[in-house]
């Protein structure tokens, strides 16, 4: 027990920054089909900004303001300018990855070159700790809590109760059919681009926060969790990846709790690849079948 | 001219070697098959590693390198260890990855298999002697050979052109047999080939296999130049290197793979070299990477066939 609590504690902080970013992962790829491999710099990126932000003393909510809206624009843009107009010019699928993985390393670097190399860290305290049930929560790891669950909670409201959520989700479905009925599916994929990057902004946000310091290059390793929670919870839905999300930052944590710390990170490989070999349709029993992506 | 002079081309010129052997490799599964291996740079290392054990000779516990393994072998089996590992290792990742998977998430495998090799071979210590890897490998017929440092250099330029001439025979070989007119069909149009009573899933692995086990032997031929291979120098970045080269020499093309391997590797990456250090360490090479990123984008846009496009093959049924 006095091993398995806290640890679970871990699993339950970092399960909800991974819950962020991975239905803001699957959301953008159900309706697109596109790959983002470039999805953990705009995660950085939002991170820097929020930095920056820090640094000139703005409170937190702004930071949290900040991070989403640096994100939207960010991954709004990314498809505006690169992953669009390859799309529109008839790129392969392995074409488009080849493109993602460019946009990924020209963006790592760029970062590089902007902020350096140095490691930085938010002014953020930890705060003081709360014991609950055995596990031990900071401050902060609370806020994070609470930023992730009414997080989650607005894009439920949008995806169900708007307009926009019903068009998104018929696009996700069938974007010719959307297209036929009057949804303007150019829009709806651009909204789905900003909304799913102001969702791995706060994720990039609170990843930093949590995980005290960060650098340029520490957006390439979190795509790996993301991408298995997303394909674990079945993509395209948003309520199955953060089911995923907990799910490996679970096996993580206790991975990482009961075996050797080292392999941590070696616990998300293998659970995409399993989750890919022998249920690529992640836990929602539904046939998917390889698309083509859409701009 | 000078002694150093011949040094520095006679090491640029091991290195196209061993790129344009890669390249070829990498075509084969990528141009040829339409396979995307983004850990295509893990079996150049894995060949590396087998050569490196078969050379070093057995483990001694005092050493202050671990592996596992430790053999003498002489030359050239080393070369061809460093292909069957590869060839192995392509086989394993092939049989559990390119069965049923659709093919992005096949390429989203890979991208994780390079990174869990980086993660095993960096915390295995015992395996591979973790982070600093291995040195000391003994050169290939270094002791059996009396001749100068320069005459080796040369030597061993020698031995890489015939190693390229060999892989270069091999791969032509198979891209005019059936066997790769079915893998160009397969790249094109899988569901055909599956119609036509293709088995989709044997074509794809062998191909991979095959071209695993070029990407050994060429790991094998630079691990026993350099004498020293550690996990830093494979991480998936330099595959992407790998796939640049290809897309700018062309696609499908070998003549086009090699002068890609040229250009890219070894003319861009060398040249930047002479440019003096600027600005914060690191700097430099940043830059490198996002004019790697910028080329491949700008080729994919403006060239996407490259600049030798694979030519269209036609084929006649004979009259009878």
């Amino acid at each position: 027990m006095r091993v398995l609590a806290p640890a679970i504690g871990f699993g339950l902080v970092s399960g909800a920054i991974l819950a962020i970013a991975a239905v803001g992962f699957t959301l953008q790829f159900g309706v697109t089909n596109v790959l983002n491999l470039a999805f953990g710099e705009v995660m950085i990126t939002s991170a820097y900004i929020a930095y920056l932000a820090d640094a000139a003393g703005w409170p937190l909510w702004a930071l949290v303001l900040v991070a989403a809206v640096v994100g939207a624009i960010a991954s709004f843009l990314l498809n505006a300018l690169l992953y669009g107009p390859f799309i529109r010019r008839g790129i392969g699928l392995f074409g488009m990855l080849i493109v993602a993985l460019a946009a990924s390393l020209i963006a790592q670097n760029a970062l590089q070159i902007i902020f350096g190399a140095r490691f930085l860290t938010l002014r953020i305290p930890a705060g003081r700790s709360f014991h609950l049930l055995g596990m031990v929560f900071t401050t902060a790891q609370l806020g994070i809590i609470v930023i992730a669950a009414m997080t989650l909670l607005i894009v439920r409201v949008i995806l169900r109760q708007t307009r926009l959520g019903k068009a998104m989700r018929a696009t996700a479905t069938d974007p010719a059919l959307a297209r036929t009925c009057g949804v303007q599916t150019d829009r709806v994929i651009g909204a789905a681009w900003a909304i799913s990057g102001a969702l791995c902004g706060i994720a990039g946000l609170t990843f930093v926060v949590n995980l005290g310091s960060f650098q340029s290059t520490t957006g390439g390793e979190i795509l790996v969790p993301i991408v298995a929670a997303a394909i674990l919870g079945g993509v395209g839905h948003p309520a199955g990846a953060v089911l995923g999300a907990l799910t490996v930052a679970m096996a993580s944590e206790l991975s990482a709790a009961f075996l050797d710390p080292a392999y941590k990170g070696a616990v998300a490989f293998a659970v995409l690849i399993l989750v890919l070999l022998w249920r690529p349709q992640g836990i929602y029993a539904e046939v998917v079948t390889q698309k083509e992506a859409v701009a | 001219m000078s002694e150093a002079w011949q040094f520095y081309i006679s090491t640029l010129l091991v290195y196209l070697g061993v790129n344009v052997m890669a390249c070829w490799g990498l075509n084969l599964q990528f141009g040829v098959a339409g396979l995307l291996n983004f850990a295509f740079i893990i079996f150049q290392a894995i060949g590396a590693y087998a050569a490196a054990l078969v050379t070093l000779g057995p483990h001694d516990p005092d050493s202050y390198q671990d592996y596992i393994f430790g053999a003498h072998l002489p030359f050239p089996l080393p070369i061809l260890a460093g292909a069957v590992a590869g060839g192995l290792l392509a086989l394993f990742v092939g049989v559990i990855a390119l069965r049923r998977l659709r093919s992005d998430y096949q390429a989203v495998v890979m991208l994780v298999v390079s990174l869990i090799a980086a993660s095993i071979a960096t915390n295995a210590v015992g395996l591979f002697n973790g982070a600093p890897g291995l040195s000391l490998i003994p050169k290939p017929l270094a002791s059996t050979l009396d001749v100068s440092l320069v005459g080796y250099q040369w030597f061993y330029v020698g031995l890489v052109a015939v190693c390229c001439l060999i892989v270069f025979v091999i791969t032509k070989r198979i891209q005019s047999s059936p066997f790769g007119r079915s893998l160009r069909a397969l790249r094109d149009n899988p569901d055909a080939i599956a119609a036509l009573g293709g088995n989709v899933g044997t074509l794809r692995i062998r191909a991979f296999v095959i071209g695993g086990a070029i990407a050994g032997a060429s790991g094998a031929l630079l691990a026993g130049f350099i004498g020293a291979w550690s996990p830093a120098s494979w991480d998936y970045r330099e595959t992407f290197v790998l796939f640049t080269a290809i897309l700018v020499g062309g696609t499908g093309n070998m003549l086009g793979a090699a002068l890609g391997a040229l250009l890219v590797p070894i003319a861009f990456l060398e040249a930047s070299r002479f440019i003096p250090s600027f600005g914060r360490p690191g700097l430099v090479e940043a830059l490198q990477w996002v004019v790697i990123g910028g080329v491949t984008l700008l080729f994919l846009w403006f060239w996407p066939r490259g600049l030798l496009p694979e030519r269209k093959r036609t084929y006649t049924v004979p009259e009878g």
